[in-house]
């Protein structure tokens, strides 16, 4: 069996390094701790000692409007290492689980992954888009009802359809879910970076979609189904925080410009916000996109199980950076459902 | 030389085929371009499809995706469809000679026979009757429609057309499909809001319904939803199963060998993926595709 060829010794991610000189001083205070290191885990640990995780948030943002100078600008203010990207893989993941073609508000706008393709590729890196939607079995027909294929083919992209990749086992790193292994396509496992690019939106099961939860398109559909019915089983938020912890390193571009609201991630209303969210932490990330549509971060239990785990979800660890999220917050018609219900509290 | 020649004769080099040109080989798109083989009468290229098929037939009776991953095992109605094409009829001159894929169809219907989606209690969630059965993708969840689909087809190709297992799919389809017409990928109706059709699951899901004729109101809906459909732009996998599931219900559009080739000049222009050159070919054969006639007989 293929093994997954991510290591704990993998590089470090341009934030991480960035960060290195404040971990090795709590790393000397943590080796008092080593039993308790031991006992749960050194990739967990890892990831606690990288708070804080700073967000970028640009208001006003437009489909037409300058998106390569916001994307540019909104990953140098999180401290992005542009120059780590050369000659590097980098996989861009938009949402597009079941698009339809008057549906914009369902959708990554192409525009936006566009946008970031010209940005890593301007910065040497080797582009792919890649997505597996979830609830559409012809990925063409997805690419063309979104209008993805006709950009692709405009920017001579490539495109990995990641339900269909070969997709070899990799052990699941985050073991919160009963699941003992993913089977992550090679295109996935294969990249250097993995931009999530999510559109937001509200969720009728867990509250919200954002970067997190867009990785689900990083599984395979025909080992997991259409829609991936073997994480449903297995716990949404719980696989959720699996798949986020298993997958090489991501970062995390939010199409928060024409949001959905209500009944989503397939059946809401549109939402606009004009906003593009850009962090190195998708937990993070996620975190400032809950606080934006008006839910407390910590009753989405998908977050709530990252805390710590894979990022911060509490706003003093999440430096802000462009505008603040408070004076953007828009609170989202969310489903009035008794599972939902605790998301206002 | 036509597109149809061009695909047929790609398929011929090599019939064992994965999704794209190159991935790697694949059950699902192997059976098909045998089925479209046989269809075309090109039955020897054929064998080497249905032999690498039998090759990976589990003890169990199933076949997973492809040769690394023995399950999932939702195309072991594909491949039970593909031998049963290959099968002469009963009818026929050869019918004597015996089948070398009796056994292996034999023992995948018999898993297709012992194995069924996840059953869930009724709930006002869903809204669709979650307590019916038929095939899930994956062993150990629910049932969903394109899976259902194939697994009905196949028990109708190996005469099992009244089973219980074969009827209870019928009612999970008809039960699945939308008010207006046609079928979403998965679900009908989630916390009272009606879903989307998709093209792809609609088409197979009456290629499925071919002869049961008395939902012919089922069908005429399903059937309106694919008309306006297949008129806006399309993948040529999803034409193609439209196109086969309108030749079920005796509805082929005049425009159909126009719009495959459309479709397939397409396919060949880029990767060539033989895939969805396989599914073209199929729906050329509008009602005499091998899915559909094994499934008819």
């Amino acid at each position: 069996m293929t093994m997954h060829p991510q290591t704990d010794e993998r590089a470090d991610t341009p934030a991480e390094a960035s960060a290195r000189g404040k971990l090795d001083r709590r790393a000397m205070l943590a080796a008092t701790g080593a039993a308790a290191l031991a006992m749960i885990g050194y990739p967990l640990v890892r990831r606690l000692w990288r708070t804080p995780q700073p967000v970028f948030l640009a208001r006003g943002q437009r489909y037409d409007g300058p998106l390569v100078e916001t994307i540019r600008d909104g990953l140098a203010a999180v401290e992005f290492d542009a120059a780590w990207v050369r000659g590097r893989r980098v996989l861009l993941k938009p949402n597009l689980v079941e698009p339809y073609r008057d549906s914009p508000h369902l959708t990554t706008h192409p525009s936006l992954v566009l946008a970031a393709a010209e940005v890593f590729r301007g910065w040497g890196a080797d582009v792919a888009v890649g997505e597996g939607p979830g609830h559409v079995r012809d990925t063409q027909m997805a690419l063309v009802e979104s209008g993805l294929e006709e950009a692709l083919r405009g920017e001579k992209l490539p495109f990995a359809d990641l339900n269909y990749d070969d997709a070899p086992a990799a052990p699941n790193r985050g073991r919160t879910s009963k699941l003992a292994e993913f089977f992550f396509p090679r295109s996935v496992l294969e990249a250097d970076l993995i931009v999530s690019m999510p559109k937001l939106k509200t969720h009728h099961w867990v509250g919200m979609t954002a970067s997190m939860k867009n990785l689900y398109g990083t599984l395979p559909g025909l080992v997991y189904g259409w829609p991936k019915n073997v994480l449903h089983y297995a716990g949404i938020p719980q696989t959720v925080v699996d798949i986020n912890a298993s997958l090489p390193r991501t970062i995390a571009i939010v199409d928060a410009i024409l949001c959905m609201e209500g009944d989503g991630p397939i059946m809401g209303t549109p939402k606009p916000l004009g906003l593009v969210a850009i962090g190195l932490c998708p937990t993070a990330v996620d975190a400032t996109c809950s606080r934006i549509i008006g839910i407390d971060p910590g009753r989405i239990e998908y977050l709530a199980l990252a805390a710590g785990k894979l990022g911060p979800i509490a706003d003093r660890d999440i430096p802000q950076r462009g505008e603040p999220w408070q004076g953007l917050v828009e609170p989202f018609a969310i489903v009035d459902v008794p599972h939902l219900r605790r998301l206002r509290g | 030389m036509s597109w149809l020649d061009e695909t047929l004769d790609r398929l011929c080099r090599r019939p064992v085929c994965g999704y794209y040109a190159r991935g790697p080989a694949a059950v699902e798109p192997t059976a098909l371009a045998a089925m479209a083989l046989v269809g075309h009468g090109r039955v020897e290229a054929a064998h080497a499809a249905l032999q690498w098929l039998a090759g990976l037939q589990s003890s169990r009776g199933s076949l997973g995706i492809d040769g690394q991953h023995p399950s999932p095992c939702w195309p072991t109605g594909w491949a039970v469809l593909a031998w049963q094409a290959a099968t002469p009829p009963q009818s026929s001159k050869d019918a004597r000679a015996p089948s070398p894929w009796s056994d292996a169809a034999g023992r995948a219907v018999a898993w297709l026979l012992a194995t069924k989606g996840t059953a869930e209690r009724n709930n006002a969630v869903m809204g669709h009757d979650t307590t019916l059965q038929a095939w899930p993708w994956v062993e150990g969840t629910h049932s969903w429609v394109e899976p259902s689909a194939i697994g009905l087809l196949a028990l109708k190709s190996s005469g099992h057309a009244d089973h219980p297992r074969s009827r209870e799919a019928v009612r999970l389809l008809l039960d699945r499909m939308l008010p207006s017409g046609g079928w979403n990928q998965g679900n009908k109706i989630v916390m009272g809001r009606v879903l989307r059709p998709q093209v792809q699951p609609t088409g197979l899901a009456l290629a499925a319904l071919a002869g049961e004729e008395e939902e012919a109101d089922h069908v005429r809906r399903s059937l309106g939803y694919l008309d306006r459909a297949i008129s806006a732009p399309v993948s040529p996998a999803s034409l193609s199963y439209a196109l086969v599931g309108m030749a079920a219900h005796g509805r082929f559009p005049a425009d159909a060998g126009q719009r495959l080739a459309a479709a397939a000049a397409d396919a060949l222009g880029h990767d060539a993926p033989p895939y969805p050159l396989a599914l073209a070919a199929l729906a050329a054969l509008g009602a005499d595709c091998p899915y559909l006639k094994a499934a008819k007989a």
